[in-house]
């Protein structure tokens, strides 16, 4: 048991927790910050990813001792109140089904909009193909972060 | 959230403070005759606050289906509530509130007629009040709004206001139902009522419950049935920091921990090995050839026509024989439950779809009355018949006992795709026979399968030809009029967990039917969509078993995906074009044109799909096409990507790796055309979807490769070549 420091959707938080504890259960037991899912631990489902320098990285894969002394911002920190375009754009999409991938694919798209402001279907096939929806939300998905990517824009001057 | 028939009667016995109306499918309820002491068993309740907002406590769990959001826009309709102002409560079973799962696609039909029969009457009830309060004629007074106006003299109030009043009368036998030409609601766009949590990490599911001094399990279950624990370092788990205790349960060795991540490291720790399975452990290999073996008997005969005299001796036949893996479900959530046992009492938090059952069977396993034990239920990240079955929930109990101590217990992935109630292998043998003019005039279809074994038979159960047919949908109620039908069930037995999956037992059946009915009208030289329509002339109505099948309406959704496909256009090299359609259960009707490409390994990938739908009146047409759309990538999933094998007793597949679903790549253009829409009621859309798209991908597979797809997952041999 180590005390690591990391700050999350901007708040900085001292964690003692064992130094092999993945981030994502830092975030979901130990900070009660349950918008972030467990599907895998193996980074193969996307759930648990959270943003990093509005990178998209799987929380199951970086243990404390990594996460020490860096900053990431999970869904609840995405915005304040729902605003962040991915958010409204997958609500105007009507995208959720049973809602439980939607985080990871939410912050996975951010992290896809970032590099790409105006993605293809190639790229959006190529970032998201990481991550699994069992409901089969993809078709919407594919519309929401093209309407995100086009209100980022318009939003860029 | 206990919303017990207790909790039905504490919240009726507020009385005065809001307006509750409870239903069931047989009637309405008030406060005053609920808390008279009266046997009334609601289904769930309405209430009417006094500050206007309105609260539906219903049983049906959200998983994704959006089923709460169409049942409170029944609701809404005919109260002419403030959409605003609609909240869902999640009901929990109890002695008196019985019968509040949720399957087989019914969740709509079953609300159809309660829901809005509960809102037209609460509105008729507080239109009473404000015409007495005003002194003025019921019928000058209208609703809107959450509102009740009167016009004449330009005043309103608020429904909080009047529900004081309103609930002293009494509660409409028969309400005036509005007639669909003035909805307002149903049939509207409707985004979900429960988007903005979901989108902002606040929905909470069954994983996110959160409960004071709750501790974190992980069980490691024998990996084949009857196996036992060969060694286990049970100290070294122990000295893990964080572990409390090493539990043995009836279904394993479960690690209790103060966190999740110590029980996980807790049970590596653990190295449980069991022993090694013996050599006739269960096979999918082996089973799969005692299923064709048995595909071949006479078995229970579910329907049987003799074509009528006159009708041209048989002079040629074709059979095929087709297989049908296991599947997961896995859904992205895995397996889960809190459960808090105390002396003479539990609390559970659960995941369900079926929290009746679920309380049963904790009760009867900590020997404990069902009114001791409190169902809580969450939202649910994902279903699809996986959690009918209520394993985890004991598995909770069972440790949540040993560890004296609220539990929470998580599967991993892979004791979710290991240890999950599998949709069963089964094996069809079809056959047909044609006249000396090359007319078909036999069909014949034999399943050889597994009834699932989610709970035991119930006692007295019946083994007729009703029973047999509910196990063969899509079999047995083959659409098609041949003069000559035999479909028969063959029972065999299956050792590992296998339960109802989204579609329950049609995806297998489907599948053989529409894809030998191809094969048919292949022999023919006739285009399988003409094929088809040919096939369902004859009486428009088909009454089979339980079953009445609308040939209309089926012929209505073939005719509209020719159309809008452009089902004869040509198609480029390498490229096919196939068709598939289904009944679900005679309610709700589907047709698909899919267009498949051949990559150059090989490989079909989905283009484009065109799917035109019947469910009836369409109460809410966004959730009609998201259902439409996930029911074709489960599809895709299920002709293309994973299955489950077994060796040794186990299933081989752990992961979303090895059990390969579809992803964002794998995704076609959709097109959803509804047919229909506005008619007399409403059927269900979460599962229908499912059966009719595998097929309708074998075929186009076929269409461009000539190869005849009849085993699941297709796997291709030299693709190009042919």
């Amino acid at each position: 048991m180590s005390e690591f420091v990391l700050t999350v959707n901007g708040s900085h938080h001292t964690v003692a927790v064992d130094d092999d504890t993945p981030l994502v259960w830092i975030l979901r037991d130990t900070l009660s910050l349950t918008g972030t899912k467990f599907g895998c631990g193996v980074g193969v489902c996307g759930s648990c990813t959270v943003l990093e320098n509005g990178k998209a990285i799987r929380s199951c894969q970086i243990p404390a001792r990594e996460a020490n002394g860096r900053s990431f911002v999970t869904i609840e920190g995405l915005s304040r109140d729902g605003s962040h375009p991915c958010q409204r754009a997958w609500l105007a999409e009507d995208v959720a089904q049973c809602g439980f991938c939607q985080p990871g694919m939410i912050l996975t798209a951010c992290g896809l909009l970032r590099d790409h402001p105006d993605p293809t279907d190639e790229i959006i096939d190529a970032v998201m193909s990481d991550s699994v929806c069992r409901c089969g939300t993809y078709p919407r998905m594919r519309k929401a972060i093209k309407r995100a990517a086009g209100a980022m824009r318009a939003q860029t001057p | 959230m206990i919303t017990s028939r207790r909790a039905f009667l504490k919240t009726a016995a507020l009385g005065g403070a809001s307006l509750v109306i409870g239903f069931n499918r047989f009637r309405l309820a008030g406060a005053a005759e609920s808390t008279a002491g009266g046997s009334f068993k609601p289904s769930g309740w309405i209430r009417i606050a006094a500050d206007g907002t309105v609260s539906l406590t219903i049983g049906k769990s959200e998983m994704g289906q959006g089923v709460r959001t169409s049942l409170a826009m029944l609701l809404a309709e005919e109260l002419e509530a403030d959409w605003s102002r609609i909240k869902l409560v999640q009901a929990s079973p109890g002695p008196g509130f019985e019968d509040i799962g949720t399957g087989g696609s019914d969740s709509i039909r079953d609300g159809w007629k309660t829901l809005r029969q509960a809102g037209a009457a609460a509105r008729e009830m507080l239109t009473a009040a404000a015409a007495s309060r005003w002194g003025v004629e019921h019928n000058s007074c209208r609703a809107a709004q959450g509102k009740i106006i009167h016009s004449a003299s330009d005043r309103h109030l608020d429904y909080g206001a009047l529900v004081n009043d309103a609930a002293k009368l009494p509660v409409p036998d028969r309400p005036v139902l509005k007639s669909a030409g003035d909805y307002k609601i149903i049939g509207r766009p409707t985004a979900r009522l429960d988007g903005p949590d979901i989108v902002t990490g606040k929905a909470r599911y069954g994983i996110d419950v959160k409960v004071p001094g709750m501790l974190s399990a992980s069980l490691e279950r024998p990996p084949w049935a009857g196996a036992k624990p060969k060694s286990m370092r049970e100290e070294a788990a122990r000295a893990i920091p964080g572990v409390r205790s090493v539990v043995k349960i009836s279904r394993g060795i479960a690690v209790v921990a103060d966190t999740t991540w110590a029980s996980i490291k807790g049970r590596t720790a653990l190295a449980l090995a069991w022993d090694d399975p013996p050599p006739n452990a269960f096979d999918s290999g082996a089973h799969a050839i005692r299923l064709k073996a048995a595909s071949r008997e006479a078995g229970f005969v579910t329907r049987k026509e003799v074509a009528p005299p006159g009708t041209g001796a048989i002079t040629k036949r074709i059979e095929a024989t087709y297989q049908y893996p296991f599947y997961a479900h896995a859904p992205v959530e895995t397996m889960n439950c809190v459960a808090d046992v105390r002396e003479n009492h539990c609390t559970i938090w659960a995941p369900t779809q079926a929290p009746n059952r679920l309380q049963k069977q904790v009760a009867q396993l900590l020997g404990l009355a069902p009114d001791q034990v409190d169902v809580n239920v969450t939202l649910i990240g994902g279903g699809f018949g996986r959690r009918l079955a209520v394993d985890y929930a004991l598995e909770a109990a069972e440790i949540s006992r040993a560890a004296k101590a609220p539990v929470q217990l998580l599967w991993s992935r892979p004791d979710d795709m290991k240890h999950g109630h599998f949709q069963a292998a089964s094996v069809h043998y079809l056959s047909a026979g044609f006249d000396a003019n090359g007319a078909p005039v036999a069909w014949k279809h034999t399943k050889a399968g597994s009834f699932h074994n989610i709970s035991a038979l119930e006692p007295g159960e019946v083994r007729d030809a009703a029973w047999y047919q509910d196990w063969s949908w899509g079999a047995y109620d083959v659409p098609y009029a041949f003069p000559g039908i035999e479909t028969a069930y063959v029972a065999v037995d299956l050792p590992v967990l296998h339960g109802p999956w989204r579609a329950v037992f049609a995806p297998s059946s489907v599948f053989a039917r529409e894809a030998f009915i191809d094969e048919v009208a292949h022999v023919g030289g006739i285009d399988p969509l003409i094929f088809r329509l040919d096939m369902l002339k004859g009486p428009d109505t088909l009454k089979v078993g339980r079953t009445t099948i609308d040939r209309r309406r089926l012929r209505r959704v073939l005719e509209v995906v020719r159309d809008k496909s452009g089902w004869g256009a040509p198609v480029a090299p390498h490229h096919g074009r196939g068709i598939a359609c289904n009944a679900y259960f005679g309610h709700t009707y589907i047709a698909y044109v899919v267009d498949v490409a051949i990559d150059h390994e090989g490989n079909p990938r989905v283009e484009r799909v065109v799917a035109a739908v019947d469910c009836g009146l369409v109460v809410n047409p966004v959730g009609v096409e998201q259902q439409v759309e996930g029911g074709v990538i489960w599809g895709i999933s299920s002709a293309l990507k994973g299955e489950i094998t077994f060796r040794g007793g186990t299933a081989e597949q752990g992961t979303y790796g090895d059990f390969g679903v579809a992803r964002m790549c794998d995704t076609p253009a959709i097109e959803v055309h509804i047919v229909n829409g506005d008619g007399p009621e409403p059927f269900g859309m979460g599962e229908p979807p499912v059966p009719p798209i595998v097929p309708a991908i074998a075929n186009a597979v076929f269409a461009a490769t000539g190869q005849r797809i009849r085993r699941l997952p297709i796997r291709l041999s030299n693709p190009r070549l042919s």
